[in-house]
Formats: structure tokens, C-alpha cells, sequence
């Protein structure tokens, strides 16, 4: 048996471990010099800032469509009527979760406003049956991660000088992708790790572990 | 590429600079402990309350034999006092030892260096941090813990420790450990989030006591204190600084070798961070 | 072989350093764990309140129900979940802090073994048709209580049910408890709750009293403790046959024979009148009693050396004022109260308590005296219908009291539980009672309050089980059925107490009553006592325990007296001396051991007059030799997943042996006998070292040093 062995040749675990060494260092220098900065806009002029202070993230990620319990249009309340995302996700500003704005709000104009629509009614009927819409969610980071939306917006807009509260569609496009111009929400960016380190590094973000990994 | 070669760099001098000035770190803060053993009863309601707020499974008896409990906080137990002579032959007479131990969040930490993937790490806190979804359950970092305060995920204990509805009491700042992690002692890393997050928005820095952790937020008779050596004006630093232990040192020089505060395992030169005040008995 | 092997060393290489590659690489990689759109729920409020956010905690004020010591709480809500519990720092009873079972009330609540529904004969039946049946069975005749410690508008409510329906009595059972300590101080002193100031006294003797652990309120205690050992360090002392947590932490810990403490405390104060000269004015009963005792004596009947009484007394004298306090036994707890006085304790670290001016609500303490009284009195057919909440007597009743049988004489017996346990098994009627942190209440604390401070208990959350009720609800609906005046008009108890608050802080205002809430305690009148000048009641004590092998039981804080068994934190909490978790133990002397030649994990059996429990043993030199210590709490039948361990000391205790001048049973006085059972199977413990070798882990100093750098301050 030994010499049937010894007769095979030998794998070449020398050879190998010095192309997986280079193979590895290729992928981790190639990252570092490619990965590490947002990536540019488009060639030629760069726009103005939509953000002022801040390099926007440009990734983008087809997210697909997924089903809600309401037929909500983002383009229609955000986009043609121009209401602010705050003014829904209230909570964005103050916790760490943007949230979903309570059934009571979408009441205060629909009791009025577009009753005779077939989405407006199903809305009055859980309403007035006390249950929430189980809505699905579509952006997601996962439970191991922390991340906190006030801080985002304190950073991004009321402490940034340059920027208005009514610009807070911009602040929120960072992570979101231009919500108003899509009917039910989709997502839009990829909200990877390298996605989030990316606009850390150009934006000065904390780069500590902790701060995110929780 | 400037970055990398930029991290690399300062990752040396930071090193070297570490070994020539002894006790010399970077760091924003540096959080810390002290711990008043004369004060401690031993009546464990800081590893429950540990339990309590970080998701600690409980694993039943079979896997407690094993050793692998979950205990981030644990207080051990001695019934001699190698420190005052012989205890008397038939009774004892003073009591017994109670030790709290947890993470020491050496400044030196031997587990760091030997993690594979830079799963645990020192913080710009001054802490040893363990990040879940990084590990990949080698437990190197176990076997070089001086201490045994690093706990492995033998297995998944979710179904049992938190049959429903229980699951809805684990606090969601923190994750749930699955199979095949190590874990640890954060010093209650989510309080510190919240109160920097909280000074951010007053626009003020971090006060000293606005973190407690929950072993010292619960610990009945106080003899637990929590905060930033580097805050001069902290009780921490102050009580290290009366004590008379510096950091970076593997032997204290002390004027006055009767004051209480010590390190354990000083020698080994792992700096730890938790300043013990001994025991004190009449005899 | 190839000289290039694969082996551990040389695989994790390679796998190292491809693995930094694709760990950077794989930070972009959306993986299965980043990808999860649709796939999770998302619900939001309907018209939530203004300050309810998600993601952002916030703290309501409770009360603590885990022992009767009423601790204030804070409870973090997110989401509308209790996630986590904290001592209030404005409750003068906790200061902030809290103890092990506190922390655990959170796996009370949310323990997964609760009962969701009414049960009739066993069967799931609704409220209705179990209120309809109990007014049938319950609302004439003999109609008995039995609880815990209750206290507030409960007992209220409890008192005028009793009264409502006629002769039945009110049993309250503890345990754990402080009757010998209260009896003492109403007879010699003339108040049953005096303040104990432990943070100002030099020097603390305690006769098996375990004042950090199980002892009135143990958190007070410890608070007071923190400060006694600052400098000016006091000196602890502690006399009990086995260690306790106290014991543990005491300066001197004296192993006396089970029983014998009050022979130690005379021969205490034997060595002050005659040693120290000190004397007794107008107590000639007591003078003789400690006259009488000499240390000899006491070295025969309780195994305590002269030179150990002396080191006692001597300590008393030199750190003074000190503070006596006892628990052992009602005659122990008598000459502690005598020492005082001849100490010059009295007025110095013993003060007068203060209460609150509204008896009705104060605290009607348990005792294991109400338990025996209780199987008397159903075993002879006195009893028609009980009502059962807050106590397990199923299970804490010794043998010798035949509780079986007692239950069972009994007519129709109705338990109000949150978790089954060996009592509701034996109910015809079991009412889902809401847990401490679904329910409204006040709680006037036995000890420790600030004088006239009533704590109150509001809700944390949302009942998790819909079919729950609270038991102030539920006694408000068997008052009113039992025709109690004045509670039609309530709606809920919720409703009862607000009104009922509102009138002893004088004010109707929404905000007064916010006020309340947010503290979680509110002030009334309160009334504070005197001493009497001391009683010279006779001194002396049962001579039952002098020799032999004796059975002594204890709690622990934790398991307590088997309520928490329920809980696998508390499981898995390593017990404070013998460190072992999730089984029972016995405690033995090593001399106990080597007579027997048994060693560590040996299974033996117990055998007193009264029962027979197998279990390990633990050998250690913190018991008596002539003590066998089991700790309580575990040995469960009924008591949910997690308690089914260990074994139940309580039942073999003799129910017979009434302490000295009193009826409660007493927890050291059985005989015991103790043969292997052959088997030995390793104790699972956090350590299975007792010893430091050498190391500096806890070094321990002389009080001396302490005392020059006066602790390093």
C-alpha cells in the first residue's frame, strides 16, 4: 500500500498555497484601491451636489416588486404632491428606526381625501376593524446590525448648514434611491456592508466595528 | 491604496510606540472598572441581571457540567485566604472569597492577536470587542483567555432558552448568539451606544456615571463603578489613581504597598482594565 | 508520505488567507442574510401615544413582587415589551437596586408555562361559568384566604371579601420569614418592626439572621452593608450551624450546634455582665437567665469555644454602638433584643420603625405558624371553601402536616396562579391571574420604606394571555358578588385604586395621579412608633438540639422558598456557597463525611421521623458536624420545565416541633440519619476548586491595614 502511494504524485500544496496567496492578495489590494471610494457619477461634469457636504452614494440595486396590503404610491404622495418623507416617518428623526407612520395619520387626510378609492377603502375598513395593515417589509439590514436613522439625519441634514428641512428627500435618496419616483416601495440600493463602508470612508463616518455591528 | 499602506504605517507605530511607553494607546476613551471585593457579597444579582440584559442563554445542567455555560458575568468562589495565612482546620471561620469575573478588556488582550479573521478587536473605547458575525468559531481567543471569560456557542440554545413567549424579553440592541460563536462580556457596549448617542444630540461630551453597566446599575451594596480612565475627573480614574495602580505596568510601584487596589494576573502583562480592592477581614 | 502534508496547521494557513480575501470581497456580496425583502412583517400603530416611539425604550415605574420586601422598579418598555428591570433609585426601600429574583420577575412574566385560562377540575372552562360556580360553593360558610405576604388595596379588598362572606380566616404563609425577630421586638420592645441602622453601627452580631441573602429585606440590608464596610469598617459577626450568605461575608463566622443560638447569645451576655460589668436595670427575669449561662455551659450545648464567646463579647464592647439581630429562633431573636438594651444599642442602631397611619393597608406578614394552623384547621373540617393566591402549600408543608389530606377535606378550593404548581393541582377551581408586571396595585413595604410611602405596581405591558386577570380585578369581582359595600360603583380595579389613591393624596388631578405613576410611590400620613421600656420577659430556650445529627434547612436568595424554581436563570445561577445549579445538595461537615467515609458527590439518604429525600452531598467545613444543611426550593413536581430537579427538604421537616414559645416550625430542630445510597454521580458546579492555589485572585487583607490607609479613600 505504501508503495502504491508514494508512487502518486504528491498534490502540490506548495504551488497552491502560493497561488491562493496571490489570488487572496490580488482581491484584498484590488479592493482596497478600487473599493474603498464611491463610485464616480458619470464621466465628464460632475452636477451639483445633491447633498451639499457629502459624497452621494451612487450603487444602485434592482430590488423586486414586492406585494403590499395597500397599494401605496410613493411617486403619488412623495412625488406629485410633494409631501416630505418626514412627515410620515416621523420617527426617523428621533430613533433609530424610520418606522411605518400609524394607521391614525393616513386617516387625518383620508377620512376626506380619495374615500371613494378601492385602496382608501380597504385602509378605512382596518381602521375601523383596530388592525394594522401587515405590511412587508422591503428595506431590511440584518439583526446583527445597528443602525440608526437619527443619526443619518442629524449628520446629513439638521446639522448640515447647507441643507433645508424640505430637501430631506435627498438626505433620505443616500440609502433609499429616489423613493418618489416609484408607486409601491422597492429597494433600490444595495444596503451592503461594502455599500454602507464606501459612503463611511467618503463621508467620514465612524469606521469602528461596534459602531454598526452590535 | 494611500489608505492601506496609511493604516499600515500607523498600525506599526502605534506598536512600537505601545512597547517603548508602556501603557500608551490611542484611544477616545478608555473604559474601565473597579470593583470593591470588601463590598461584594456575592449574591450573583449582577449575573442575573447580565442574563437579563444581554441575551445570555441559560443551557441546563448537562451543558454547565461541560462548561459551557454562558455566564458573561460569573462570581467565583474560595474558601481560602492564601493572602492571611492557614484557615482554622475544622471551620471557616472567615467567610468565604467571593470573585466577580468577567471580560478584563485587557489593553494587551492576548485574544486578539491569535483571531484568524479580526473577528475581536480593541475599540477606540478602550475595549475588547467580539464581533458575532465576523467569528468563525475557531476559539483561539478562548484558549489564550487567561481568564476564561470567553464563551463558545457549543449550540444553538435559542429553543430552549427562550421557549415562547420568552423571546420577547430579549433586548433587541443586542444580537442572539447562534452556534459556533464566541461571545463575551461588552461592558454593556449598547449602554454606551445610547448615552453617545444621547450626548451627540445635547451637543455635549459623554458625563461621567451616565453609563452604568447592568451588573453595576443592579449590584446592591455599589461596589461596582464604571467609566473613563482617560476622563481625569472620573470616579474610575480617580479610585485607580488613589490606589495608586498605573497601567501598562506588569508590577505597581506603589508608596504606600498597603493600598488595596490590584490587578489579577498583573504579571502576565495583559494590562487589564478592572481594578480590584481586596478583601478585608478581621483577624 | 509527501513532505508537504496537509495538516491542521498548514489547512488553516491557506484558509487564512483566502479567507481575508473573501471576507473584504464578500462585504458587497448581498448574501441570504442581507436579502430579506418581503420577507419579514412590519405592523404599525394604530393612533399611538405621543412619547411612543419605536426603537427607543422607555421607563415606567413598578413594584417588586418576587419577596415580600416591595421593592421599587423601573421597567424598560420598547415596542411595548418589558425587556428589562432595575431598582428604582427614588424607592428608599432599594435605592436603585435590586436583587437576583428582581431581575428575574422579567422570566415570572414571561414564563412559558403560565395558565392562559380558567380551569375547572382540570378542564378549561371560561370566566363565567368558574365565577358562577365559585359564588355557588363559596359564598357561605367557612370561607378561608391563604396568600403570601399581602399588603395595600389588595389586602383591602381581601379583608372585606372575608368579612363579607363570614367566619373565614386569613392564612398568611411564608416561609422565609422574620416572625421570631417581630415577636421578639413587640414583646421586649414594644414594636414589631424596628429600624435597624447597620450602616452605623461598629460592630453586627447576627444570630441566623441572614440579613444580605433571605431576611426581611434583603436589598435594604445590603444597601446599609455597602456602607458599614467604608471606613470606620464595621465588624460582622454571624452565629448559625450552617453558612449562610451572611455568614459568607461575616469577619467571624461561629458554627454553632442547630438550635443552640440562643444559648450562645446568653452566654454573650453572661461575658458582658460579668467580663464587662455591664448590667440590666429592672430586668431581673433576664439578669438571672444570662447570669445562669456560662460559657462553659454554652461550649456544651452549642460547641462554641470560650475563647470564641469571649472574642464576641469583647468585640461588642470595643466597637460600639452594635447592633444584635437574630432569626434562629423566638428565643434566640428575645435575648438579641435583651442585648441591645444592656449593649446600649437602643436609640443608636435600633430606632422605633414608622409606617404608614392607614393600618388597613399595612403589610400582614406571613408565617409558617398560619400554615400548620391551616391543615389543622381543614383536617377537622372547619374550613368550606379556600381561596388560594400567592402561596404553594402543596409544596412547603412538611409531611408531618399532611397537607394532601388537609386540601382534600376541604370543599371547594379555588387557587389564583399565574404558573401550575403542586396546589393548583389539587383545585377544583384555577383562576389565570395576570403576572407582577401585567397588574395594578400598592404595596406598602414591611421594612426599609420611608415612613407613610406607599409603592405603587402598575402595568409594564399589554397582559400577554387575554384570558388573565389581575388579582385586585378579581377580588373586586368576588367582593361584589359577595355583596361587599361600595364597589358597584367600580368598574375595574383599576378604577378602585385610582379613586381610592386619589383620596389618601388628597387630589382628583389627572396630573397628581401622573405624578404617582411616574414615581411609583406616593406619601400619606405616616405614623411612627415608640419603644416601651424593656419588657423583662423570661429568657431561656428549647433544649431540643444538643446533640446528634440534625436536619437544617435553609433559603437561599434565588430559588427562595421553591417560588422561583420556575425561573432557569435562577436555575442556572450558581448557588452562592456550594456554586452548584440545577440539582439539590446536601451540606456536610468534612468529619460528618469521613465518619461515613463518603466523599464529594455521594448520593445519601436523609431519613428523619418525618420522610426520607436522596440527594448528593457537598462537604465543606462552613456547616456544624452536627449539621446536615439542604438548601430549599427545589424538588418541584408541578412547577413548570424548568423545576423539576433536585429534591424538597421541607417535607421531611418534624411539623411537630414548635419552637421555644411559639408555634411556627422551625427549620433546625429534626433529627436526621444519613446512610450512602451507593451511587456517586459528579455535582455540576460554576468551580469545582474551592482553592486559590496561590494565586492572587481575591486577596484578603487585615482590618488593621484597611484601617491605616483607611481603605485607600
Amino acid at each position: 500500500m505504501s508503495t502504491e502511494r508514494s508512487k502518486r504524485k504528491p498534490f502540490p500544496w506548495v504551488q497552491a498555497a502560493v497561488a491562493a496567496v496571490v489570488v487572496g492578495a490580488s482581491i484584498v489590494l484590488g479592493a482596497q484601491i478600487f473599493e474603498r471610494q464611491l463610485h464616480p457619477e458619470s464621466a465628464g461634469v460632475a452636477p451639483a451636489p445633491r447633498v451639499p457636504g457629502a459624497e452621494f452614494p451612487t450603487d444602485t440595486f434592482a430590488g423586486k416588486d414586492v406585494e403590499q396590503p395597500i397599494n401605496y404610491s410613493h411617486k403619488l404622495h412623495a412625488g406629485d404632491l410633494g409631501i416630505n418623507c418626514l412627515y410620515c416617518h416621523t420617527y426617523a428623526r428621533r430613533s433609530k428606526v424610520a418606522g411605518i407612520p400609524p394607521t391614525a395619520k393616513c386617516m387625518g387626510c383620508h377620512t376626506v381625501v380619495g374615500t371613494d378609492k378601492p385602496e382608501i377603502e380597504k385602509l378605512t375598513q382596518m381602521w375601523q376593524s383596530n388592525q394594522s395593515p401587515a405590511w412587508n417589509k422591503v428595506n431590511d439590514v440584518p439583526d446583527f446590525v445597528h443602525f440608526s436613522h437619527e443619526r443619518h439625519l442629524q449628520k446629513f441634514l439638521f446639522d448640515n448648514p447647507e441643507m433645508d428641512i424640505k430637501n430631506a428627500p435627498d438626505v433620505c435618496a443616500m440609502c433609499h434611491g429616489d423613493m418618489n419616483q416609484v408607486g409601491v416601495a422597492k429597494k433600490m440600493k444595495p444596503l451592503t456592508m461594502g455599500f454602507c463602508v464606501r459612503c463611511h470612508e467618503s463621508n467620514q463616518g465612524p469606521s469602528d466595528c461596534t459602531r454598526c455591528h452590535k | 491604496m494611500s489608505s492601506l499602506l496609511g493604516n499600515i504605517f500607523k498600525g506599526w507605530s502605534d506598536y512600537t510606540k505601545g512597547n517603548e511607553e508602556g501603557g500608551h494607546h490611542d484611544y477616545e476613551h478608555m473604559y474601565a472598572m473597579v470593583i470593591d471585593l470588601d463590598m461584594c457579597t456575592g449574591c450573583n444579582a449582577c449575573s442575573t441581571a447580565c442574563y437579563a440584559e444581554n441575551n445570555l442563554a441559560t443551557v441546563g445542567e448537562e451543558y454547565f457540567g461541560a462548561r459551557q455555560a454562558m455566564h458573561w458575568m460569573r462570581i467565583e468562589r474560595y474558601f481560602d485566604e492564601p493572602n492571611v495565612g492557614e484557615a482554622e482546620a475544622d471551620t471557616q471561620s472567615r467567610g468565604a472569597s467571593f470573585l466577580p469575573m468577567m471580560c478584563q478588556h485587557c489593553n494587551a488582550a492576548p485574544c486578539e492577536p491569535v483571531c484568524p479573521v479580526a473577528a475581536t478587536y480593541h475599540t477606540p473605547d478602550g475595549l475588547n470587542a467580539q464581533i458575532y458575525n465576523r467569528c468563525i468559531g475557531s476559539r483561539y481567543c478562548a484558549n489564550n483567555c487567561p481568564f476564561r471569560v470567553r464563551y463558545f456557542n457549543f449550540y444553538d440554545h435559542q429553543e430552549t432558552a427562550w421557549p415562547a413567549p420568552m423571546e420577547q424579553q430579549l433586548n433587541p440592541d443586542i444580537s442572539v448568539r447562534s452556534k459556533g460563536v464566541m461571545e463575551k462580556c461588552t461592558f454593556c457596549i449598547q449602554r454606551t451606544r445610547a448615552a453617545r448617542n444621547t450626548a451627540k444630540n445635547e451637543g455635549r461630551a459623554i458625563r461621567d456615571g451616565e453609563i452604568q453597566t447592568a451588573c453595576q446599575q443592579t449590584c446592591p451594596t455599589s461596589a461596582i463603578l464604571f467609566g473613563d480612565l482617560l476622563d481625569e475627573t472620573s470616579a474610575v480614574h480617580q479610585a485607580w489613581k488613589r490606589h495608586q495602580v498605573q497601567l501598562g505596568k506588569y508590577a505597581q510601584n506603589k508608596t504606600n504597598p498597603e493600598l488595596r487596589g490590584y490587578r489579577i494576573f498583573e504579571e502576565l502583562n495583559v494590562d487589564t482594565k478592572v481594578l480590584y480592592l481586596e478583601r478585608v477581614r478581621e483577624v | 508520505m509527501s513532505k508537504t502534508k496537509i495538516n491542521r496547521r498548514n489547512f488553516l494557513k491557506v484558509l487564512g488567507l483566502g479567507g481575508a480575501g473573501a471576507a473584504l470581497a464578500g462585504c458587497d456580496m448581498p448574501s441570504t442574510v442581507t436579502l430579506e425583502e418581503g420577507e419579514e412583517k412590519i405592523y404599525s400603530y394604530l393612533a399611538p401615544e405621543e412619547y411612543v416611539i419605536p426603537g427607543v425604550g422607555v421607563w415606567y415605574a413598578s413594584t417588586c413582587l418576587q419577596c415580600p420586601a416591595a421593592c421599587g422598579t423601573h421597567g424598560r418598555v420598547r415596542e411595548g415589551r418589558v425587556l428589562k428591570l432595575e431598582g428604582n433609585p427614588d424607592s428608599a426601600v432599594n435605592a436603585g437596586k435590586l436583587c437576583q429574583m428582581g431581575q428575574a420577575a422579567l422570566q415570572a412574566h414571561f414564563n412559558p408555562d403560565r395558565i392562559t385560562a380558567p380551569l375547572i377540575n382540570g378542564q378549561p372552562a371560561s370566566w363565567d361559568d368558574a365565577l358562577a360556580l365559585i359564588n355557588e360553593k363559596a359564598s357561605g360558610g367557612n370561607v378561608a384566604w391563604m396568600t403570601g405576604t399581602v399588603s395595600g388595596h389588595q389586602r383591602v379588598l381581601l379583608d372585606a371579601h372575608l368579612a363579607a362572606t363570614g367566619k373565614g380566616h386569613h392564612y398568611a404563609v411564608e416561609t422565609v420569614n422574620a416572625r421570631a425577630w417581630t415577636d421578639a421586638g413587640k414583646t421586649v420592645l414594644g414594636d414589631a418592626m424596628p429600624t435597624l441602622h447597620l450602616d452605623k453601627a461598629k460592630a453586627v452580631l447576627s444570630l441566623g439572621a441572614d440579613l444580605l441573602g433571605t431576611w426581611i429585606s434583603p436589598v435594604t440590608f445590603m444597601g446599609q452593608y455597602g456602607k458599614f464596610r467604608a471606613a470606620p469598617r464595621g465588624v460582622l459577626i454571624m452565629v448559625e450551624p450552617a453558612m449562610s450568605l451572611t455568614g459568607a461575608n461575616a469577619d467571624q463566622w461561629v458554627a454553632a450546634k442547630p438550635g443552640t443560638e440562643a444559648a450562645v447569645a446568653l452566654g454573650v451576655g453572661h461575658l458582658l455582665m460579668t467580663k464587662h460589668g455591664l448590667s440590666l436595670n429592672g430586668m431581673p427575669n433576664a439578669t438571672s437567665a444570662f447570669q445562669s449561662m456560662t460559657p462553659a455551659q454554652v461550649h456544651e450545648i452549642a460547641g462554641v469555644s470560650e475563647a470564641a464567646l469571649n472574642k464576641i463579647a469583647d468585640t461588642l464592647v470595643s466597637h460600639s454602638p452594635s447592633l444584635v439581630i437574630a432569626n434562629a429562633s423566638h428565643a434566640a431573636a428575645r435575648i438579641a433584643m435583651v442585648l441591645n438594651i444592656m449593649l446600649g444599642n437602643v436609640g443608636k442602631t435600633l430606632t422605633p420603625g414608622a409606617s404608614i397611619a392607614a393600618d388597613p393597608l399595612a403589610p400582614m406578614m406571613g408565617s409558617s405558624k398560619d400554615l400548620a394552623e391551616f391543615a389543622q384547621n381543614a383536617a377537622a373540617g372547619k374550613i368550606d371553601a379556600v381561596f388560594i393566591s400567592g402561596a404553594n402549600p402543596a409544596f412547603v408543608a412538611p409531611q408531618g402536616l399532611d397537607m394532601a389530606a388537609a386540601l382534600k377535606a376541604v370543599g371547594f378550593k379555588v387557587a389564583i396562579a399565574t404558573c401550575h404548581d403542586e396546589t393548583t393541582k389539587a383545585c377544583d377551581v384555577v383562576l389565570p391571574l395576570s403576572s407582577a408586571l401585567e397588574d395594578w396595585g400598592t404595596h406598602v413595604p414591611a421594612y426599609g420604606g420611608k415612613p407613610g410611602v406607599v409603592h405603587l405596581q402598575q402595568p409594564l405591558m399589554e397582559p400577554l394571555h387575554a384570558d388573565t386577570r389581575g388579582l385586585g380585578d378579581i377580588l373586586l369581582t368576588l367582593g361584589k358578588s359577595a355583596g361587599v359595600d361600595g364597589l358597584d360603583a367600580f368598574e375595574d380595579y383599576y378604577g378602585y385604586l385610582r379613586t381610592a389613591v386619589s383620596a389618601m393624596i388628597g387630589s382628583e388631578l389627572e396630573g397628581d395621579w401622573h405624578r404617582v405613576l411616574q414615581a411609583g410611590q406616593f406619601e400619606t400620613r405616616a405614623a411612627s412608633r415608640a419603644f416601651s421600656a424593656g419588657h423583662d420577659v423570661a429568657l431561656g430556650f428549647s433544649e431540643t438540639a444538643v446533640s446528634g445529627l440534625h436536619l437544617v434547612t435553609v433559603a437561599r436568595q434565588g430559588l427562595y422558598d421553591g417560588r422561583h424554581a420556575n425561573s432557569s436563570w435562577l436555575q442556572e445561577a450558581p448557588d452562592q456557597i456550594s456554586k452548584a445549579v440545577w440539582d439539590s445538595w446536601a451540606e456536610i461537615h468534612p468529619k460528618t463525611a469521613a465518619s461515613l467515609n463518603l466523599k464529594d458527590g455521594d448520593y445519601v439518604r436523609l431519613t428523619t421521623a418525618s420522610g426520607a429525600i436522596t440527594t448528593r452531598v457537598f462537604i465543606y467545613k462552613g456547616v456544624h458536624p452536627n449539621a446536615v444543611c439542604v438548601p430549599m426550593g427545589r424538588g418541584h413536581t408541578d412547577y413548570g420545565r424548568w423545576a423539576n430537579n433536585g429534591v424538597n427538604p421541607l417535607t421531611i421537616v418534624d411539623a411537630h416541633l414548635g419552637d421555644w414559645q411559639s408555634s411556627e416550625i422551625i427549620a433546625t430542630a429534626s433529627l436526621v440519619k444519613i446512610d450512602a445510597a451507593g451511587e456517586n454521580r459528579h455535582l455540576v458546579r460554576l468551580m469545582d476548586t474551592d482553592q486559590q492555589y496561590g494565586r492572587k485572585l481575591v486577596a484578603t487583607i487585615p482590618a488593621q491595614q484597611f484601617g491605616r490607609t483607611q481603605g485607600g479613600a
